[in-house]
């Protein structure tokens, strides 16, 4: 009921829908953000993710479908099942593990050049940023070396996902960046 | 008097397809059920003395106290490390062999860590070669077996050798392990898994996710659910090996020696039947000889302890012979179990296909939905009955997945254990062998070089890759669909004949909206249910389903190619279509009544539902079930037909589907009455009139016949049936006013005995030549 209304909404407000996953190393704080979006004002305390979580999330018209899937370095190479048809990539670092910056930078790369990620758009949340000895957001595009990307939208947003500050900015910019594509 | 297959062996009976002649296999099972040398299958002719039963001699157990094989061969505790994932902790009582890692993330299905408890079945497919190390005693002695079991069929001579060696060596019992590798490979191992998420506070990132598993050969594997229950909770406090190895112990510790060992139709019956007490002598035996070897002095000391043995032993009879019930006593708790004494191949695990059905029902027949046509799948037309067309995917070996997204993996696995119950109907194999009642994307890779998988998964991911998949159905929607990606069927030989056939014909097709029966057949199911007609009832109806099918499949290979693989024709019967079924070969013997396979009222019926079925049939015809099933009618041959002529069930069909003529239906209870003597022979006659279908009814019509010959020869049937162990029940459901007839006929008989035997014979039916030589006979 509420569905095929929110549907008839959709058709006059033009809503749209975007399938968005999210994926990062392992503890980087990819199921809080995820229900952070979900649940906005609660406080949310999460355990590791066996398998993956999906939810969808709306957010300034736009129906986010937001896979989380778990990011034990043995459980990455399944990743790339959940790339086709995916919009967009959310990329959650943890600031403060400087130590495993550079094994983050090398999986990021690996996914968006996947040829099926090849228009998805990049956001990368660098979290943690209230955790002492974080990097800043311009740090860890530097050690993300996403300067280099040629041809990709991508924007780096600060968040502490405990607290909710950054991410429904990181959404705005998501939403704002979509190409339109209005969904059946 | 009974030829018993070793337990299960219906499962696998296709143990040497190549080497065919089911003689020698005969030769090479006897010693296992029967320590007396039973040479001949010569089971027709046993004399019908006035011991006509005579008591077997010794009854089997089928799981004997002395076998080396363990109820359960391992236990497994897995958990999910928060850096490195799953991880396998234990193993015991040694590591299992093959990956590791894939165990591991098995046990610990997708999302466990939204629920606190989830159950998940799966299988593993160990070959004997990996077991090497462990239990390189007991594959080495099936090394043996096996060479013995080729040899046996070079000839009469070897066989007769082996027996002997079989018989000599311990108990022939062990010979029954390599029966159930099929001709599929080495047998499953089926796996229970429990797995607990504890939320913890003190441990870093805040939960204990862990899991713990039974892996056993045997397919009731829900029976040690509370087992697991108990165990992991004890492993949570005690993370130790000595924990597996309690449970380990006091599940190997289950005394289920004292369950008899049926025989192929035994079980038939046995199943088909809601008698509680159906075979009761069977457990009586049992006790009774176990009562004899305890008053004896105990030759057996390598025995577990067994908690029957330590008590003044207490044997009681089961409740319903269905179930036998033991216990497990775990940490000096008794646990009851009850372990079905009847498995059919293909039924793993606790299921219902009543919930499998209602799933997919409920929301098609509230909105149906339209299905892209396919003519393996969607035989009724688009708008066929979902669970019909799951049955047509996996009789023509589709890739089918059950997506239960946010439900529990254990749900997703009893839809998947349902499925392939449902599409073997106990007759077809090949199904559990290829299904994955749990998996996850981690196995993707091999999954998808599996032919004709069945695989249940939690991961919606799943319905975002036609390409996996031919078929998906989604349990929490209940809908079905076809991926856009599947194969069409091809063009084939019988698909062009019948089309030829029909538009030579013109059957009037169109008048018939439901050609297939299949419509009627499913609204016949859902009513069953809504009935509450129980899950036994409804296993029954989809297994007749199957055999139907099959029946027609037979039918169609003889059309279009002349003869079938599906069917092996008795003595005395020609394949030829002027062979009318119902004539009598040997005109000297009332057996060698012609005629076999499907009955249909009329050639017109025939053509039309084979027409509706063609296509499903042509792909089914290259899959793995149906060359197993080729197998399994060789093998099965004459355990499932000690009445080799007539074809019982093709001319009780006639008695039930067709208007006969007198003579005509005289014939066939004079051929009954001839061919059903001895025990086997009753047992193949009871498998074919089972209580849901009407029982003995239409064999007691024969009581009411115009010949007087005919109505004596059926009290004669019926007197046998009557004492028979598993025919008494049948023969008390019978109707009041049958039996009156049986009384008044016999006392007539008696009576003119008394007076003179001159008055017989000289009826009305003189020039019924049958009849008459029938008399003579009798």
């Amino acid at each position: 009921m509420g569905g095929s209304v929110s549907k008839i909404m959709g058709k006059i407000f033009g809503t749209k829908e975007m399938r968005i996953l999210m994926l990062g190393l392992d503890a980087a704080g990819k199921t809080t953000i995820l229900y952070k979006l979900k649940l906005t004002n609660q406080d949310v305390t999460t355990i590791p993710t066996v398998g993956f979580n999906v939810e969808s999330v709306t957010y300034k018209n736009v129906k986010f479908n937001v896979w989380d899937v778990g990011g034990q370095d043995k459980i990455r190479p399944l990743w790339r099942h959940y790339y086709s048809g995916t919009q967009g990539l959310i990329f959650v670092v943890d600031s403060s593990d400087t130590n495993r910056m550079e094994e983050a930078r090398s999986e990021l790369h690996k996914i968006i050049n996947d040829r099926e990620m090849k228009d998805a758009l990049l956001l990368v949340f660098a979290n943690k940023q209230d955790v002492p000895g974080h990097m800043s957001p311009e740090d860890v595009t530097q050690a993300l070396q996403l300067t280099k990307l040629k041809d990709k939208l991508w924007y780096v947003a600060p968040s502490v996902a405990t607290e909710g500050t950054g991410i429904f900015e990181g959404l705005a910019w998501l939403s704002n960046n979509v190409k339109t594509q209005p969904q059946k | 008097m009974s030829i018993s297959l070793p337990y299960r062996s219906a499962d696998d009976a296709g143990g040497l397809p190549r080497l065919s002649p089911a003689p020698s296999l005969l030769h090479h099972r006897t010693p296992s059920s029967s320590r007396t040398s039973l040479r001949q299958p010569s089971l027709a002719n046993v004399p019908a003395t006035a011991a006509l039963f005579p008591k077997p001699r010794k009854c089997k157990s089928q799981y004997p106290r002395d076998s080396s094989e363990r109820h359960v061969e391992y236990i497994l505790v897995a958990s999910f490390h928060i850096d490195r994932g799953p991880i396998m902790e234990h193993q015991y009582p040694t590591a299992i062999s093959g990956d590791e890692s894939m165990l591991a993330e098995l046990m610990l299905p997708d999302q466990t860590h939204v629920r606190s408890q989830d159950w998940t079945i799966f299988f593993l497919h160990k070959d004997t070669s990996a077991d090497a190390d462990d239990d390189a005693s007991i594959s080495s002695k099936k090394q043996k077996k096996k060479k013995g079991k080729r040899r046996a069929g070079d000839g009469a001579q070897s066989t007769e050798g082996d027996n002997r060696e079989v018989e000599d060596s311990t108990e022939a019992e062990d010979s029954s392990d390599d029966e159930e590798e099929g001709g599929e490979g080495p047998p499953l191992m089926y796996v229970l898994n429990l797995v607990n998420t504890k939320q913890d506070n003190t441990v870093k990132r805040g939960a204990v996710v862990k899991a713990m598993a039974i892996c056993t050969r045997h397919s009731f594997l829900h029976i040690y659910k509370p087992l697991l229950l108990l165990a992991l909770e004890d492993y949570f406090k005690n993370p130790y090996p000595e924990t597996l190895a309690t449970l380990y112990n006091a599940v190997n510790n289950m005394d289920l020696s004292l369950m008899p060992r049926l025989s192929l139709l035994e079980r038939q019956i046995l199943q088909a039947s809601n008698c509680k007490d159906m075979f009761i002598e069977k457990f009586e035996q049992m006790i009774h000889q176990r009562l004899l070897e305890d008053g004896a002095p105990p030759d057996d000391e390598d025995d577990p302890p067994s908690p029957k043995r330590q008590a003044p032993p207490q044997y009681a009879l089961p409740r319903d012979t269905h179930e036998f019930e033991s216990k497990v006593v775990y940490n000096e708790i008794p646990i009851p179990v009850k372990v079905p004494t009847v498995i059919w191949p293909e039924t793993v695990g606790d299921f219902s296909l009543i919930k499998l059905i209602q799933t997919f029902s409920a929301p098609h027949n509230s909105s149906p939905q339209a299905f892209p046509v396919h003519p393996h799948l969607t035989t009724s037309g688009p708008f066929t009955h979902p669970i019909i067309v799951l049955v047509n995917a996996m009789l023509t070996q589709k890739r089918v997945i059950f997506l239960g997204h946010n439900r529990p993996s254990g749900e997703v696995a009893e839809a998947v254990l349902a499925a392939c119950a449902i599409a073997s109907g106990g007759v077809l194999r090949g199904f559990t062998r290829h299904a994955f009642p749990y998996t996850d994307l981690t196995k993707i890779d091999d999954l998808l070089k599996v032919p004709g998988f069945i695989a249940g998964v939690t991961n919606p991911t799943f319905a975002n890759h036609p390409e996996w998949w031919d078929v998906l159905c989604d349990l929490p929607t209940g809908r079905m669909k076809i991926s856009s990606f599947i194969e069409p069927a091809p063009v084939t030989e019988g698909l062009l004949y019948f089309q030829q056939q029909a538009s030579l014909h013109h059957y009037p097709s169109s008048s018939n909206t439901d050609p297939s029966g299949d419509n009627v057949f499913m609204e016949e199911i859902q009513r069953s249910i809504t009935n509450r007609y129980g899950e036994n009832a409804i296993r029954a109806k989809w297994r007749a389903y199957i055999m139907k099918f099959t029946q027609l499949a037979a039918a169609f290979e003889e059309m279009v190619y002349g003869a079938s693989n599906l069917f092996i024709i008795g003595p005395n019967e020609e394949l030829s279509p002027e062979s009318p079924s119902g004539v009598q070969a040997d005109p000297l013997d009332p057996t060698t009544l012609r005629g076999h396979g499907y009955v249909w009222p009329d050639e017109g019926a025939k053509q039309r539902e084979l027409l509706a079925s063609v296509s499903r049939i042509e792909g089914w015809r290259t899959t793995r079930s149906y060359y197993s099933f080729i197998q399994d009618i060789a093998a099965m041959y004459y355990p499932a037909r000690p009445i080799l002529k007539p074809d019982l069930l093709h001319h009780h069909n006639r008695l039930r589907a067709l208007r006969l003529s007198a003579a005509d239906s005289g014939a066939i209870y004079i051929a009954f009455a001839h061919a059903v003597k001895d025990y086997a022979g009753i047992c193949q006659l009871l498998t074919i009139t089972p209580e849901n279908q009407a029982g003995l009814f239409y064999i007691s019509m024969g009581l009411f016949h115009p010949y007087p010959p005919v109505r004596e020869a059926t009290v004669e049937l019926l007197e046998r049936i009557a004492a028979h162990p598993a025919g008494r029940h049948f023969w008390a459901q019978l109707n009041r006013f049958a039996k009156l007839a049986f009384f008044r006929i016999k006392r007539e008989r008696d009576a003119a005995a008394q007076s003179s035997s001159f008055g017989l014979g000289t009826g009305s039916f003189g020039p019924q030549s049958l009849v008459a030589v029938a008399m003579g006979d009798a």
